[in-house]
């Protein structure tokens, strides 16, 4: 069979089989709390497992590679941090809090938790304006980065892939709202998974084995074999901090701990969700060892395709192609639905005050996700260089703006309205002009936004009144 | 040297991400109470 049959054969089963999902997850997502967070009747492994296709996308594959490909073995540290940071601790102080507390308030959504919580209009607002602009953008880059997959891998018009991978899941997003994203999500995290173990193995026959691409490495440039090696620590660090610390301000992940199904579920689910997020290593392995079977390659992102190209057969090429395309789809449609949640029960509820009949919440629900995934889509046919520079911000600033409301929400009962809004306010102004300023001293702009944000969040609360004892018992139950 | 010819720091992650899993399997057996 040619390589191209194959390819399209192993991806039309794999496309056909998102849209059988989203038919079947339509027929059972009837109010607007199923198409936002499942009903909260999610089960721990569709939970974990969409988590970790969530937390990854394309760019985490193709990127990982390259980073590995550059810097070397050190990189593995990046991963390992994914696995303690950014899955297993988040799971064990994050989950078990923002289930009871979210129930509790009744909320759907991050700026809805924030809003309930610190009792502001104006922090739920803030917050959902910052998500909307900043995840529209971190949306475009994930479409563009599978429009290059399919452009390098398949050969596919870089305008054809972007309309293939949009229009597929903006059918299942709209239909099966959330339930249709986990499902999908448990989909493709198997195929990312299957992807990159059948990836390493065939890499590791072709080297010779572990001892000897190291062999191989050091005698390219000690610094790819030690740590922290050709990158240094700070880089290194503050790096592996925003992509897995950044994580807990998150809303399309926080949101899995909206919708488990309860508290003994959620257990489970850490243990999963540890296991599967340890694949982050893979990409950064590979693309080291990449470098000693191609040691000139135009850029560190063409590693993994190389490899995937020139070690696999057609077949296992396509289930890696598979792979890379599911881990942004995953994402894509996390973050789509989170923009829905944000743009139609943050904005236009709260902000413009207009409210919407229940009956009619579920249809302006899947209005909101269709608009905002055609925004995505037009930008990434032709993105703007503004876009381009914005996209490595988004998770600085997202994050400066939401971590420590949501952390100190759930664990301090003395977090106050105002110390709330400054922390807010503070943290994404900071990461923002520092990220624009050029990332002084190497440093990536959200370590400078939460270290502002912890302070006023802080100093801001011991100097402003508390709130009442029965709203924190609302709280707190 | 660590296994493999890899250095000790280059071989932390691969201990970290197991520890991990250990330690989210203690957790939910015998840590966390709802």
């Amino acid at each position: 069979m040619s390589e191209p049959f194959v390819y399209s054969l192993v991806l039309l089963a794999y496309l056909g089989a998102l849209v059988l999902v989203g038919f079947i997850t339509g027929r059972r997502t009837k109010s607007v709390e199923d198409f936002y967070i499942g009903g909260r009747q999610i089960g721990p492994w569709v939970t974990a497992l969409s988590f970790v296709a969530a937390y990854f996308s394309s760019v985490v594959i193709i990127g990982g590679g390259g980073f590995g490909y550059m810097f070397g073995m050190s990189t593995l540290w990046i991963g390992a941090i994914n696995v303690l940071l950014g899955c297993t601790v988040a799971w064990i102080v994050l989950g078990p809090r923002i289930r009871t507390f979210t129930q509790r308030l009744k909320t759907m959504t991050v700026p809805g938790f924030i809003g309930e919580r610190f009792q502001s209009d104006f922090a739920c607002i803030f917050s959902a304006l910052i998500i909307v602009l900043f995840m529209i953008i971190y949306n475009v880059s994930i479409l563009k980065g599978m429009g290059h997959i399919f452009e390098v891998l398949m050969n596919i018009p870089y305008v054809y892939g972007v309309l293939i991978s949009c229009i597929i899941i903006l059918f299942y997003v709209s239909i099966g709202g959330y339930l249709a994203v986990v499902w999908t999500s448990f989909i493709q995290a198997w195929v990312m998974g299957i992807g990159l173990i059948v990836l390493t193995v065939f890499t590791l026959h072709r080297v010779g084995g572990i001892t000897a691409a190291n062999s191989a490495l050091a005698s390219i440039d000690p610094g790819l074999l030690h740590t922290p090696g050709v990158w240094g620590w700070p880089g290194l660090l503050s790096f592996a901090l925003i992509v897995s610390f950044g994580v807990w301000g998150m809303p399309q992940l926080v949101v899995r701990f909206y919708s488990i199904k309860n508290l003994s579920v959620l257990k489970i689910g850490t243990v999963v969700a540890t296991v599967g997020t340890c694949m982050a290593l893979l990409p950064y392995f590979n693309g080291a060892i990449a470098r000693t079977l191609f040691p000139s390659l135009a850029s560190p992102d063409l590693a993994i395709p190389t490899l995937v190209k020139t070690i696999l057969s057609p077949f296992g090429a396509a289930i890696v192609l598979a792979g890379v395309v599911a881990a942004g789809m995953s994402t894509f449609s996390s973050v789509l639905i989170i923009l829905s949640s944000s743009m139609v029960q943050d904005l236009i509820k709260k902000g413009i005050k207009r409210d919407i009949v229940k009956e009619k919440s579920l249809f302006w629900g899947k209005i909101g996700s269709i608009v905002i995934g055609f925004i995505s889509l037009v930008i990434a046919l032709r993105p703007p260089a503004l876009v381009l520079t914005l996209t490595a911000f988004a998770w600085a600033v997202i994050a400066s703006t939401t971590l420590w409301p949501i952390l100190f929400g759930i664990y301090w009962k003395g977090a106050t309205r105002l110390g709330c809004i400054a922390s807010m306010v503070g943290g994404c102004v900071t990461a923002l002009f520092w990220m624009l300023a050029g990332k002084p001293f190497g440093v990536h702009g959200f370590i400078p936004g939460i270290i502002v944000g912890f302070l006023l969040m802080v100093l801001v609360s011991r100097a402003t009144p508390k709130f009442p004892a029965e709203h924190i018992s609302r709280v707190w139950g | 040297m660590g296994p493999f010819n890899t250095p000790w720091l280059t071989f932390v992650p691969w201990i970290v991400a197991f520890g991990c899993v250990v330690f989210s399997i203690v957790w939910a057996i015998w840590i966390f109470k709802p």
